[in-house]
């Protein structure tokens, strides 16, 4: 039972890194129907930018949590505003060309700015340092926290885009771009905003990832997306409640498989992704897209 | 008839060549480095190691040592009187990048010889590429005894020679440290690599042998670049074992045992071993957070032998690097006095002779006295194991109780198979 708890717990920890990725990745292909390969990168740039602010800013550790993704919007609206926009109209494979060459492009800015070697981001990060017991064993307290933010996100978005106005514009957007902008939605406009919140919701995901991962590196961009991307899919691209729910299975799935099935660990979620794409090619809350 | 003739504008051309290299020799040391004539200059030497990613710690500490050694060199005069000129290149930790980065020194840069490489399976991918190649490798980090055993003594790949130790040590000489504690159930958590399986099957092989009725009942492969280690560590919590053996390295390690402390692993498993964990970058990368009491080793370490050649070395080290050396500073720094050892016995830089003067030969390096074991090329050396403790004059956690269990019981024996070729002798 103690073990149990344990690897769920482990598993939900590490669920909502994938959530907060994968939640910008689809919310991005959704209104804007951009596959971002490098949307992992933002997540990157965002552990790597809050941790130099961590260090400038100490010991005001939450400011650079807040500041850091801030930073990586930047970033983000750079990308789509200059190089983005002129590949909407042309086919996928071209997206994805693009997309891919921003993660080697990041990539190697990190290596200039930062160094190619790993950074171990020091000890007492913040004021939530040290662990509690949980069943006879101790557990992280900011593994916690972190399994407390990844709803808070889901429920604000959820918030956001069902019950306010600019959720309505969006989704208007997202369903008929040409008609939205016959209404006069500034779509080029709200596609920029749109890609920038994904952005933020990225390099988020990577701000908090400084205490909890311990070592940063210029290719954890890379691994990190190929899990949101299976999540994104397995929970439908474009859906942001299954990209949740995918998010804690794949989560507890690695953790379960880690434990129980170490010889096939990481052949798991692929087997999972495979059943679900069988039976519900569109993933699970996937909507057929005209 | 024609006769060949030298006409008088040929003859000063020569004498004015000759009186300049006259010159030029009298600039450098006579007597045994005196430059023989078959050396030709400069002698170039391609060193490739991981200088990205998790591991890229471990390249930069190669590159201190390498550097080191190259720049003493050539202020005493060099290689038998030539220069010696380095190139280290990011050989990352694939075979690929490493066979490619082989083939760059080799076949554009023309390098005469080639040391470094850090991964079992970078260096097993070279076996046959080295041969073909036909330059001499020094293998300062990767320690796949396959790659002595196999390639070497068995294949014949007589080009490549590795001067750090093997997984004799990680493997065996842990497994005798370990039959000394009051422990009967380990686990472990290595690396879901050769690397990993190869040194905790030795280690279960020896302790086995060791001390029977030792049990060995769970284990937990993490894959190379795993940052979340606490899955793996749950495992072995929940199966209480009375002591933990890990070949986890450098940047990965670093991240373990913060993990595991953060778990409370270290009040619960009394003992720990960890056969890399005195590597520089894991010390300095965890300072005061690595746990006291944990035994760890490696393939040199900066404390040992407490003698004048060692404890010079590490002062010139730390004034010029601010750092202490890591291991593979030291095998680095030692790998290229190797090379001017043999290149000045044979006094030659071609690879035939160089592999002749290696094999067998004994040379006095920071670790100590080494020899170069003729079958198989393998170094034969002592390591230290010790116990983990705080130190006022050091900021980093440094061995407390050492133990030293010599290469000589610990290190396999050719032919490397049937009895009497494994440990315990």
């Amino acid at each position: 039972m103690q073990s149990i708890v344990h690897v769920v717990l482990a598993g939900l920890s590490n669920g909502m890194f994938i959530w907060l990725v994968a939640s910008g990745l689809t919310l991005i292909f959704g209104v804007l129907g951009v596959l971002n390969f490098a949307h992992g990168s933002f997540y990157m740039l965002g552990a790597y930018v809050s941790f130099s602010l961590v260090r400038a800013l100490s010991p005001h550790f939450y400011l650079a949590m807040l500041f850091g993704p801030l930073v990586v919007c930047l970033a983000g609206w750079a990308v789509e505003r200059w190089f983005l926009r002129a590949v909407y109209r042309l086919e996928l494979p071209y997206q994805l060309l693009l997309t891919f060459a921003f993660v080697l492009i990041f990539d190697n800015l990190v290596k200039i700015v930062w160094g190619a070697g790993a950074l171990h981001p020091p000890p007492g990060l913040g004021p939530l340092e040290g662990s509690v017991e949980i069943l006879g064993r101790k557990f992280p307290i900011y593994s916690l926290f972190v399994i407390a933010v990844g709803p808070l996100v889901a429920l604000a978005l959820w918030a956001l885009l069902e019950r306010t106005w600019i959720g309505r514009i969006v989704r208007a957007a997202a369903s008929d771009r040409e008609m939205a902008a016959a209404l006069g939605v500034r779509v080029p406009a709200l596609f920029t905003g749109v890609f920038i919140f994904g952005t933020w919701l990225g390099a988020v995901g990577g701000a908090l990832a400084v205490p909890y991962v311990g070592v940063l590196t210029p290719g954890m961009g890379e691994s990190i997306i190929i899990e949101a991307f299976i999540v994104a899919v397995l929970g439908g691209l474009g859906s942001l409640k299954g990209a949740f729910l995918g998010a804690l299975v794949i989560g507890v799935l690695n953790a379960f498989g880690t434990r129980f099935f170490p010889a096939f660990d990481m052949a798991l979620i692929f087997l999972l992704m495979a059943a679900v794409l069988l039976v519900r090619p569109r993933g699970l809350f996937g909507v057929a897209r005209s | 008839m024609a006769r060949k003739r030298v006409s008088r504008r040929r003859f000063l051309e020569l004498a004015g060549k000759g009186s300049i290299l006259a010159a030029a020799a009298s600039m450098f040391p006579r007597g045994v480095f005196a430059a023989p004539p078959s050396i030709k200059g400069p002698i170039k030497i391609g060193y490739g190691t991981v200088l990205s990613g998790t591991l890229a710690g471990y390249g930069e500490f190669h590159k201190m040592g390498a550097l080191m050694a190259q720049d003493e060199i050539n202020a005493k005069g060099g290689i038998a009187g030539q220069k010696v000129e380095l190139e280290i290149r990011d050989a990352t930790m694939k075979p690929d990048d490493a066979i490619k980065t082989a083939r760059y020194f080799v076949d554009s840069w023309g390098a005469d010889f080639l040391a470094g490489i850090d991964s079992s399976g970078q260096a097993l991918a070279l076996g046959p590429v080295m041969q073909q190649l036909d330059k001499v490798l020094i293998v300062t980090h990767a320690a796949t005894e396959k790659l002595t055993e196999e390639w070497v003594f068995k294949k014949g790949v007589r080009q490549i020679f590795r001067i750090c130790n093997a997984t004799y040590h990680d493997g065996n000489a842990a497994a005798y440290v370990a039959k000394d504690l009051p422990a009967m159930r380990w686990a472990t958590i290595s690396p879901k690599y050769e690397y990993g399986f190869t040194c905790w099957k030795m280690f279960q092989d020896t302790l086995g042998k060791l001390k029977p009725g030792t049990t060995f009942q769970t284990e937990s492969f993490a894959p190379a670049g795993t940052t979340d280690f606490r899955s793996h560590i749950n495992t072995i919590l929940d199966a209480r074992p009375e002591g933990l053996y890990s070949t986890e390295w450098g940047g990965e390690l670093i991240t373990f045992v913060k993990q595991a402390a953060e778990a409370g692993l270290f009040e619960k498993v009394k003992h720990v071993l960890f056969p890399v964990g005195a590597a520089m970058d894991v010390l300095e990368g965890l300072g005061k957070e690595m746990p006291d009491d944990v035994w760890i080793s490696g393939r040199y370490y900066f404390r040992y032998p407490d003698n004048q050649t060692n404890n010079e070395w590490v002062a010139r080290f730390h004034k010029r690097w601010n750092h202490y050396p890591a291991y593979v500073s030291e095998t680095a720094y030692s790998s290229l006095y190797a090379l001017k050892a043999a290149v000045e016995k044979a006094g030659s830089k071609d690879t035939k002779p160089v592999i002749q003067a290696l094999e067998g030969m004994e040379l006095d390096t920071p670790a100590g006295r080494r020899l170069f074991r003729k079958e198989d090329h393998q170094a034969i050396y002592d390591v230290p194991w010790g116990k983990t403790k705080a130190d006022p004059r050091y900021p980093i956690k440094i061995m407390g109780e050492q133990k030293l269990v010599p290469a000589s019981i610990t290190f396999a024996r050719p032919p490397f198979e049937g009895p009497g070729t494994r440990p315990p002798f």
